[in-house]
């Protein structure tokens, strides 16, 4: 069998890596995407106040700490045994949806979106954020550094601090919003709705009037048939902060609803030999391995997931959007629901729906008369013991849950980041593109490392959490074995 | 001339808190009088091009992690020297551009960014374990980095 190494990150050498195994035949049998881990988390916090981890948690990532902060905040709830009052819950809201707006907005315009505006066969140097505001105006850049700007001072006036948040406290939030802030996020919020209708409009004219974009989103090279995962409210629409976690099947039933701290009743990680990697799957259905379809445990969780596993998005706008999005995707209703979509790449117009949802949902939020309530933080008076917060990060559902003696400190942790729970479908994408670009032992190594950049980039996946180290590019290096195990070709880029 | 010293790293993350642990140190010894800004962040890309706007001059302080590091080796850089190690083509990131592909992008939308913007990184060995503490060759460096930058300051 033939072995193909990409390793991704030199940073974390040894640790990052993409394996291409190919059979007798030269074509891949297998690929699997080694996702840098940092170790040692647990014994960092162990015998730590639990009441810190909100702090702690958000230094794991530096691109969601605002999601490790509101997923830890909501264990300590838990593990409290405190309800948030409803005011307090609204202004957490508030701050998390402005994070997904600026989320959402980076990842489109910096990160997924050059692959479609400027082409997914165009030079590399082209294709990033600088090649997109050449192609588009720099007025659009202008607009995408604006909105970043605005929903920075949001979350950092919320949030107690930038980028790493320190205002979740168990049962509350302790930055309560003035009148005068309202009316300013007032106005941050609207702006964020016409940005995010914008943004979908500058979709419809760049990629849904292409009709080779079109054909590549809907190829099969970037499909596979999966669970799908996401949290809903009571009507069953789409929310970011709380609810029950909903997946649907590759049919588009429900499979299961369960409240979050359920989640170990029905989600188990499967261990292989060949990474230190868990594969989470669905214990009701059962492992099947790296395969899609109705008899493999393997869900995804993605904005494309959080769509599929919905009923329809809980504001107006994104509600219109979100039926154009499965019509035009040729997705029927079945009982009153559309049927998942399976396109990987759709993955990029479901992010901005959901941009254009967290936005209306700001504009409602801020109008509430409870948003300026300043009694959003309460006495905790019962023994901790052991809690569970889960919110939907923009890349997964984000579940932390905390173990503690009677004292409030550590004993045990346990975390599933969102990327987590796409490893097995990102594996699968990866196989496919590779199969697309190495057929009977030939490689066409042009494009090969785009490919598959492309294939993982839509998942948006965590792949290290301190990725400011210089010198600040992303090598990708694929290491071609023969089936005896000897190298015969490397092909790098950034190295 | 207004200056900004950024002290990068997640400080929690072993060696990588090297940058803040400077930056710290840095603000320690300027009299208070002292008019440069001293921050320390966890950002990269876009969200640190957005820090630099309206100054003259950064000072950039970070960890520096690849095959030709030497754990405790100062490197002292510029923009150009950013330039050659870091084309325009892929981040470090999944998630976020390159520093000098997200300063290129400030520049052609017109925001007043940092003619002057100064590396200071070290070479660390351990970013992937949690840790209050840097190694010992990396620790040893701080006070090394602390005053070539307060020598800088001096000079300007």
């Amino acid at each position: 069998m033939k072995r193909i190494t990409i390793d991704p990150i030199t940073r974390l050498e040894g640790h990052g890596k993409i394996e291409i195994f190919l059979n007798e035949d030269g074509d891949v049998a297998n690929a699997y995407f080694q996702i840098p881990e940092l170790r040692g988390f647990e014994q960092f916090s162990v015998g730590r106040p639990a009441e810190e981890m909100p702090r702690i948690t958000n230094r794991i990532c530096g691109v969601c700490p605002e999601a490790h902060h509101m997923a830890a905040t909501k264990a300590l709830d838990a593990l409290y045994h405190v309800e948030p009052s409803s005011a307090a819950k609204k202004v957490r809201e508030m701050f998390y949806s402005s994070f997904y707006v600026t989320d959402h907005t980076t990842h489109f315009y910096a990160l997924g979106g050059p692959d479609f505006v400027m082409g997914p066969d165009a030079p590399p140097a082209e294709r990033n954020i600088l090649g997109v505001i050449h192609k588009v105006g720099v007025d659009i850049g202008k607009q995408v550094i604006d909105t970043r700007i605005r929903n920075h001072h949001l979350i950092k006036t919320l949030g107690g601090r930038g980028v790493h948040p320190v205002a979740g406290l168990p049962g509350g939030w302790s930055k309560a919003i003035t009148e005068e802030e309202r009316q300013e996020f007032e106005e941050i919020a609207k702006k964020n709705v016409d940005f995010g209708l914008f943004s979908l409009k500058l979709f419809d004219d760049i990629v849904l009037a292409n009709q080779e974009y079109v054909d590549l989103i809907l190829s099969d090279a970037f499909t596979h048939r999966t669970y799908y995962m996401g949290t809903v409210d009571e009507n069953n629409h789409v929310n970011f902060y709380d609810g029950k976690i909903r997946v649907v099947d590759p049919q588009g039933g429900e499979f299961v609803k369960y409240p979050a701290h359920d989640y170990a009743k029905h989600i188990a990680e499967r261990v292989e030999p060949w990474t230190y990697l868990k594969f989470p799957y669905l214990k009701g259905v059962g492992w099947k391995g790296l395969e899609d379809g109705m008899e493999s445990g393997l869900y995804c969780a993605t904005p494309l997931s959080r769509l599929n596993a919905a009923d329809g998005m809980a504001t107006p706008k994104a509600q219109e959007f979100f039926e154009k999005f499965y019509e035009t995707l040729g997705s029927k209703k079945i009982n009153g629901r559309f049927e998942p979509v399976h396109h990987r790449l759709a993955t990029h117009w479901a992010r901005l729906i959901e941009l254009l949802y967290a936005a209306e949902r700001m504009v409602e939020l801020i109008a509430d008369s409870e948003i300026t309530d300043p009694n959003i933080r309460q006495v905790i008076t019962s023994t901790p013991d052991e809690g569970i917060g889960s919110v939907e990060a923009p890349r997964g559902t984000l579940t932390h849950h905390y173990w503690t003696d009677d004292k409030g400190i550590l004993t045990k942790v346990n975390l599933i980041v969102g990327t987590t729970n796409n490893y097995g479908p990102i594996a699968m994408s990866v196989k496919k593109a590779a199969q697309s670009l190495i057929q009977k032992g030939t490689v066409i190594s042009e494009g090969l490392l785009n490919k598959i950049e492309m294939a993982f980039r839509n998942y948006d996946p965590c792949m290290s959490c301190a990725t400011h180290s210089l010198p600040g590019q992303m090598p990708l290096e694929v290491t071609i074995y023969d089936h005896n195990g000897q190298v015969i070709d490397i092909l790098s880029k950034n190295i | 001339m207004s200056t900004l010293i950024l002290g990068l790293g997640n400080p929690i993350l072993t060696d990588d808190g090297i940058g803040v642990l400077v930056a710290e140190e840095v603000r320690r010894q300027l009299p208070e009088s002292s008019a440069v800004d001293i921050s320390e962040v966890s950002i990269g890309g876009l969200t640190l091009m957005e820090s630099m706007i309206g100054y003259d001059r950064v000072i950039l302080v970070d960890a520096f992690y690849g095959k030709t590091a030497t754990p405790g080796r100062i490197r002292r850089m510029d923009l150009n020297d950013l330039r050659k190690i870091s084309p325009t083509q892929h981040s470090a990131s999944p998630h976020d551009a390159s520093l000098i592909t997200a300063y290129e992008t400030g520049k052609s939308m017109g925001f007043p960014l940092p003619e002057e913007v100064i590396v200071y990184a070290v070479d660390v060995e351990n970013i992937s374990e949690f840790g209050e503490k840097p190694t010992p060759a990396v620790a040893a460096a701080v006070p090394k980095v602390v005053t070539a930058i307060l020598k800088e300051l001096s000079q300007s």
